[in-house]
């Protein structure tokens, strides 16, 4: 069942019972909108215990304070799970991005996806983003039909999978597996 | 403002016919004492001797043309980014310069983690997309691996306040390009050009292809593909209606001098030879299709 006809479902049911209707797509969005910005407030919490970082002409100061930082956020969620922040959102967004590579040519996915090694490193919640493995761009289509992410969290390819990327600790905050079809 | 058409017109057919020409020689030096003069590089975080060897040609042409700033394309470090790669992969190629006190203007390519942003002599100010002024030109640096609508918003805005006389764009990603391996984003032309044109952006620059391309103006826009200054994707221009012209036989970089009416180019190899130039005038504003013939792109 799509996620638009279980919205369906879901008004017809509280329109034959009486009860208030509720509109379960934006229920979904509003609660991965609440979890999201939970990880973030866990981010700022953490980043705010840590030593403030400006500007500086020693990469050591920024690797040291990434690393820092991200460990930290991975030791306040060590519980974390994958999925925990796409939740109930999780068919769409795969629905959504199935549906926009198979609205692209072969070629044009072909190269969407020329930077990205054949075989990438495992990766999980509150892992490292591996250096080796490139940031390819996010088509920017695509990232304005997905459910708005606050700012500091993107979503990013990865092998197959769609991750939920903290921007400044470089670590993943979710991830979403085999939503790339092979 | 027909003056100002006609005169562009002129320009471009000069710049085709300099293009045609196949410029050889060396680099030549300003042709107008007070205009602003920069070079441009991009893919150059690799830390290998194509990088040093670019770098090293860079210096020597500064000593014709003196030029007091450089924009980065992105991939400004390629692989691992420990502190011992921004010395090999940035410091050391471009010591004298950093030392003469050129300033380094960075974007973000694909391979740099965003936290580069907080790195000094990228000039950044800790953001992922800035803005600068530089005599009559505003640059606009985006992060074109991720076009947020946050971004778009910030941009038109930018671009809504702007004043100075030249508005030049540069991000990673050509928006439009002949490579073979992966051609024009046209995902990012549809979010950005109808902003360029609107405010009328002059000039875009982007990185991601290794080679040099001089596209044909899109729309009045002129656009290059500067990502030859380390690594090189040999013979991936696959020539078509967008290329005016294209090295893709060796590293690259570009030299530009830009006055308050004219914009003036020289594309360099990694040996030292001048492998494309040319100069245009100032489009009206805001750009309209200007009769010059627009490819459908790629």
């Amino acid at each position: 069942m799509s996620v638009t006809t279980a919205a369906l479902s879901l008004l017809t049911l509280a329109s034959a019972t009486g009860a208030q209707p509720v509109n379960a797509t934006a229920a979904a969005m509003k609660a991965f909108r609440d979890r999201a910005d939970a990880y973030l407030a866990v981010h700022k919490k953490v980043a705010g215990e840590l030593p403030p970082l400006k500007e500086t002409d020693d990469p050591q100061k920024i690797a040291d304070r990434e690393t820092l930082l991200g460990e930290s956020i991975a030791k306040a969620r060590a519980s974390a799970r994958p999925g925990e922040i796409f939740g109930e959102i999780a068919p769409r967004v795969t629905s959504l991005v199935r549906a926009d590579l198979a609205r692209r040519s072969r070629a044009d996915r072909k190269a969407l996806f020329a930077e990205m090694p054949a075989h990438v490193p495992p990766l999980t919640v509150n892992a490292v983003y591996p250096a080796a493995v490139p940031l390819i761009t996010f088509p920017p289509s695509l990232l304005q039909s997905l459910p708005p992410l606050p700012e500091g969290l993107e979503y990013r390819f990865y092998g197959h999978h769609v991750i939920l990327r903290d921007v400044k600790a470089n670590i993943v905050a979710d991830i979403l597996r085999n939503v790339i079809p092979t | 403002m027909r003056i100002r058409r006609v005169a562009e017109l002129l320009a471009l057919c000069a710049t085709i016919g300099a293009a045609a020409a196949a410029p050889a020689g060396q680099v030549q030096g300003p042709s107008q004492p007070d205009a602003t003069r920069f070079a441009v590089i991009g893919d150059t975080g690799t830390g290998d001797k194509y990088q040093d060897d670019v770098a090293r040609v860079l210096l020597k042409s500064r000593e014709t043309f003196p030029f007091t700033f450089v924009i980065m394309m992105g991939d400004n470090l390629y692989g691992s980014e420990r502190p011992q790669d921004y010395v090999r992969k940035f410091e050391e190629p471009y010591k004298p310069l950093l030392d003469a006190k050129v300033d380094f203007y960075a974007t973000l390519g694909n391979h740099d983690d965003p936290n580069q942003r907080l790195y000094k002599p990228f000039n950044m100010n800790g953001e992922r997309y800035y803005t600068f002024t530089k005599g009559p030109i505003r640059f606009f640096v985006l992060d074109s691996n991720y076009m947020d609508l946050a971004q778009l918003s910030w941009l038109e805005g930018e671009l809504k306040k702007s004043t100075e006389q030249w508005k030049m764009a540069y991000f990673h990603h050509p928006m439009y390009s002949s490579g073979g391996r992966h051609g024009s984003e046209v995902d990012l032309r549809d979010e950005l050009e109808p902003l360029f044109l609107k405010y009328g952006m002059d000039v875009v620059f982007a990185g991601h292809e290794h080679f040099y391309e001089r596209i044909r103006p899109q729309k009045g826009i002129h656009y290059f593909t500067c990502g030859g200054g380390a690594k090189l994707r040999e013979g991936d221009v696959v020539r078509s209606p967008l290329t005016a012209a294209a090295f893709d036989t060796d590293r690259s970089f570009m030299l530009a001098e830009v006055s308050a009416e004219t914009f003036r180019f020289q594309t360099i190899s990694r040996l030292g030879k001048k492998v494309d130039e040319g100069t245009f005038a100032l489009g009206p504003e805001p750009k309209r299709p200007s009769g010059v013939p627009s490819s459908n792109g790629q």
